[in-house]
């Protein structure tokens, strides 16, 4: 667990062998709605990513130096949360004033990150695990990178779905859950590449 | 006295708009624990306890919230319910809530209740809004009550922790496992919109 | 118009979210001190039936029994490092050691009950373990913990309901990294524990 490859054994399992999107449901709504075009999906996912490395390394500090020392830690739910939404709102300021490009392309996506639960759970997961800053940092980045791999595949083959004939009933949702389960099982074969210990 | 209103607040999200199978909301936090029945029962009780009071409590102070602190004034409340959830688990089940971690927390992120306190108790009296929350907040738990039965069920043989099937059986263990929380959850979709939809189908035909 | 003046615009949100974020709080603050003493029982009581289940001793619900059959049969030792000395019903002494190791996603603390001759295992018991809810957090269920009871490690893994020999234990089917982790974790045990209790 001290070992150095630690944090690089985490970063690789968030990804790959313990995906948030795909073993732990976390951002399934945006993942079914927003997966329909590849643009829109790329620009989501790395939003993401952007947001949860940053946010865990957050939450880590006020965790370790607020919350813990005062004995206030019950408070985390309410404080990890604000400060998710307070750090998505000042992202969105700085790229509107500085990069209009940026704003153009990521602007639209980062009021539904706020409430997407993955990224919540990052956090709630670094805490429970009691992870180191460095730890933390990797288990974000990797869990944003896993999210994107996931979104970003759905959106591919959805794009080719388009024109596969799908039973009523399945259509939408249904349809794009049993991917997500196919490609659950596949992400499944990658348990066994990193021993973390 | 039950007026029309409030029955029609009651009934439609039980069907045509239940928030998981129409919607596809809020499945996030939950279908993570459905692969067992026990686990399954706590959580949505949670959320329904969460749905109704924090859709209660906006509506109260509905008035007086500045529009533009809306969200994190909604988010500060929904917080509160969640962590009240949170502490009464852990001082009563402990043993449910150790197995449940992080997920009791993520059900300030479930997209239900943030939306139906946008939709519906921003604009609604307190009691409206009281019923939407336990209606939403039951039309959501029982699409995932019967994930999680056919899922510990066909995954294990037990149910509640109690062996059901015999030694005949042999475990699914693919149930238990994460793609069997998608599969199931498709499959229910596809069942539930191929009956509503021949329903439709039907009613538009005469 | 006073709807957009100072007032409204800058004070009153903030006023506002000030006093929903003081109520908030309090009312957290108020529960979470309230049943902190329950808390704390609560894992005082988990841990007493941890150290039971290690030992093989079956316990009775009620919190007070616990207690009473933890205290008439169970004695800490810490000299040097902690473990604790289980007197069995039939008059035997056995011995419970606290081990922790690294599993799938953190850490897990655990204990394990040996005899009285050090060499074969009482049983174990998981204390805290952060694994897959319904996959690698099944080695809290009895069965998982039962197939130690009266085995000799060191251990190898076999798959889910196959264990037959005194040396094998079940894997758990799904979760692969979970399994090995325990089976370091108890292996590490099996020559640690003796250490431990024998004061090396």
């Amino acid at each position: 667990m001290n070992s150095a490859y630690y944090p690089i054994a985490v970063f690789f399992a968030a990804i790959f062998t313990n995906n948030i999107l795909l073993t732990n449901y976390l951002g399934m709504c945006s993942f079914l709605s927003v997966s329909r075009e590849l643009k829109t999906s790329v620009g989501l996912g790395i939003a993401v990513t952007f947001v949860m490395a940053s946010t865990t390394v957050l939450n880590w500090l006020a965790y370790t130096y607020i919350l813990i020392p005062f004995g206030l830690f019950y408070l985390r739910y309410i404080v990890f949360i604000i400060i998710i939404a307070a750090f998505v709102q000042l992202v969105e300021m700085i790229i509107e004033r500085t990069s209009e490009g940026l704003y153009a392309a990521l602007g639209i996506f980062l009021p539904l990150i706020t409430v997407n639960c993955a990224i919540l759970g990052v956090s709630l997961f670094m805490v429970i695990r009691d992870y180191s800053l460095l730890t933390s940092f990797f288990f974000g980045l990797g869990s944003g990178l896993g999210w994107f791999l996931a979104i970003l595949a759905m959106a591919g083959i959805r794009q080719k779905l388009v024109k596969a004939k799908v039973p009523a009933g399945l259509e939408g949702a249904g349809i794009t859950l049993i991917i997500a389960g196919i490609m659950a099982l596949a992400f499944m074969g990658f348990s066994g590449m990193i021993t973390i210990s | 006295m039950i007026s029309k209103r409030m029955k029609k607040t009651f009934l439609t999200p039980l069907g045509k708009e239940n928030p998981v199978f129409v919607q596809i909301l809020g499945i996030c936090s939950t279908l993570a624990v459905t692969n067992k029945l026990e686990n399954t029962v706590v959580m949505t009780l949670g959320v329904l306890f969460t749905t109704m009071f924090s859709s209660f409590t906006l509506s109260l102070i509905r008035k007086f919230i500045p529009s533009r602190i809306r969200m994190i004034v909604e988010t500060m409340v929904i917080a509160t319910f969640v962590i009240i959830v949170d502490i009464v688990l852990k001082a009563y089940i402990p043993d449910v809530w150790k197995q449940l971690g992080p997920y009791v927390g993520l059900i300030i992120t479930n997209c239900i209740i943030m939306g139906r306190a946008e939709a519906f108790a921003l604009n609604n009296t307190p009691g409206l809004s009281l019923i939407d929350g336990l209606a939403s907040g039951i039309g959501y738990s029982y699409v995932l009550l019967i994930i999680a039965f056919f899922r510990e069920l066909l995954g294990t043989g037990t149910l509640w922790g109690v062996q059901i099937l015999g030694d005949w059986w042999v475990n699914w263990s693919i149930m238990i496992m994460p793609p069997g929380a998608f599969f199931m959850l498709a499959i229910f979709i596809w069942i539930v919109k191929e009956t509503f939809m021949t329903e439709k189908k039907e009613a538009s035909n005469e | 118009m006073k709807k957009d003046g100072f007032y409204a615009l800058r004070i009153y949100p903030l006023v506002f979210m000030l006093m929903v974020t003081v109520v908030c709080i309090s009312i957290v603050t108020g529960l979470f001190l309230s049943t902190k003493e329950r808390v704390e029982a609560n894992e005082g009581l988990f841990l007493r039936k941890t150290i039971l289940q290690a030992a093989n001793i079956p316990y009775p619900d009620d919190f007070r029994e616990v207690t009473a059959l933890y205290e008439a049969s169970v004695t800490e030792v810490s000299d040097g490092q902690l473990y604790y000395r289980v007197a069995q019903p039939d008059g035997s002494f056995t011995y419970v050691v606290p081990i922790e190791g690294a599993g799938l996603w953190g850490a897990i603390s655990l204990l394990v009950g040996f005899t009285e001759s050090l060499d074969e295992l009482t049983g174990i018991g998981i204390f805290s373990q952060n694994e897959t809810p319904g996959l690698g957090a099944r080695i809290e269920e009895e069965w998982y913990r039962m197939q130690f009871v009266g085995k000799r490690g060191p251990f190898v893994l076999v798959d889910e309901g196959m264990a037959d020999a005194p040396d094998e234990i079940d894997a758990i089917t799904g979760a692969t990294r979970t399994s090995l982790a325990m089976r370091d974790i108890i292996n590490e045990a099996v020559t640690l524990g003796p250490a431990i209790v024998r004061g090396q």
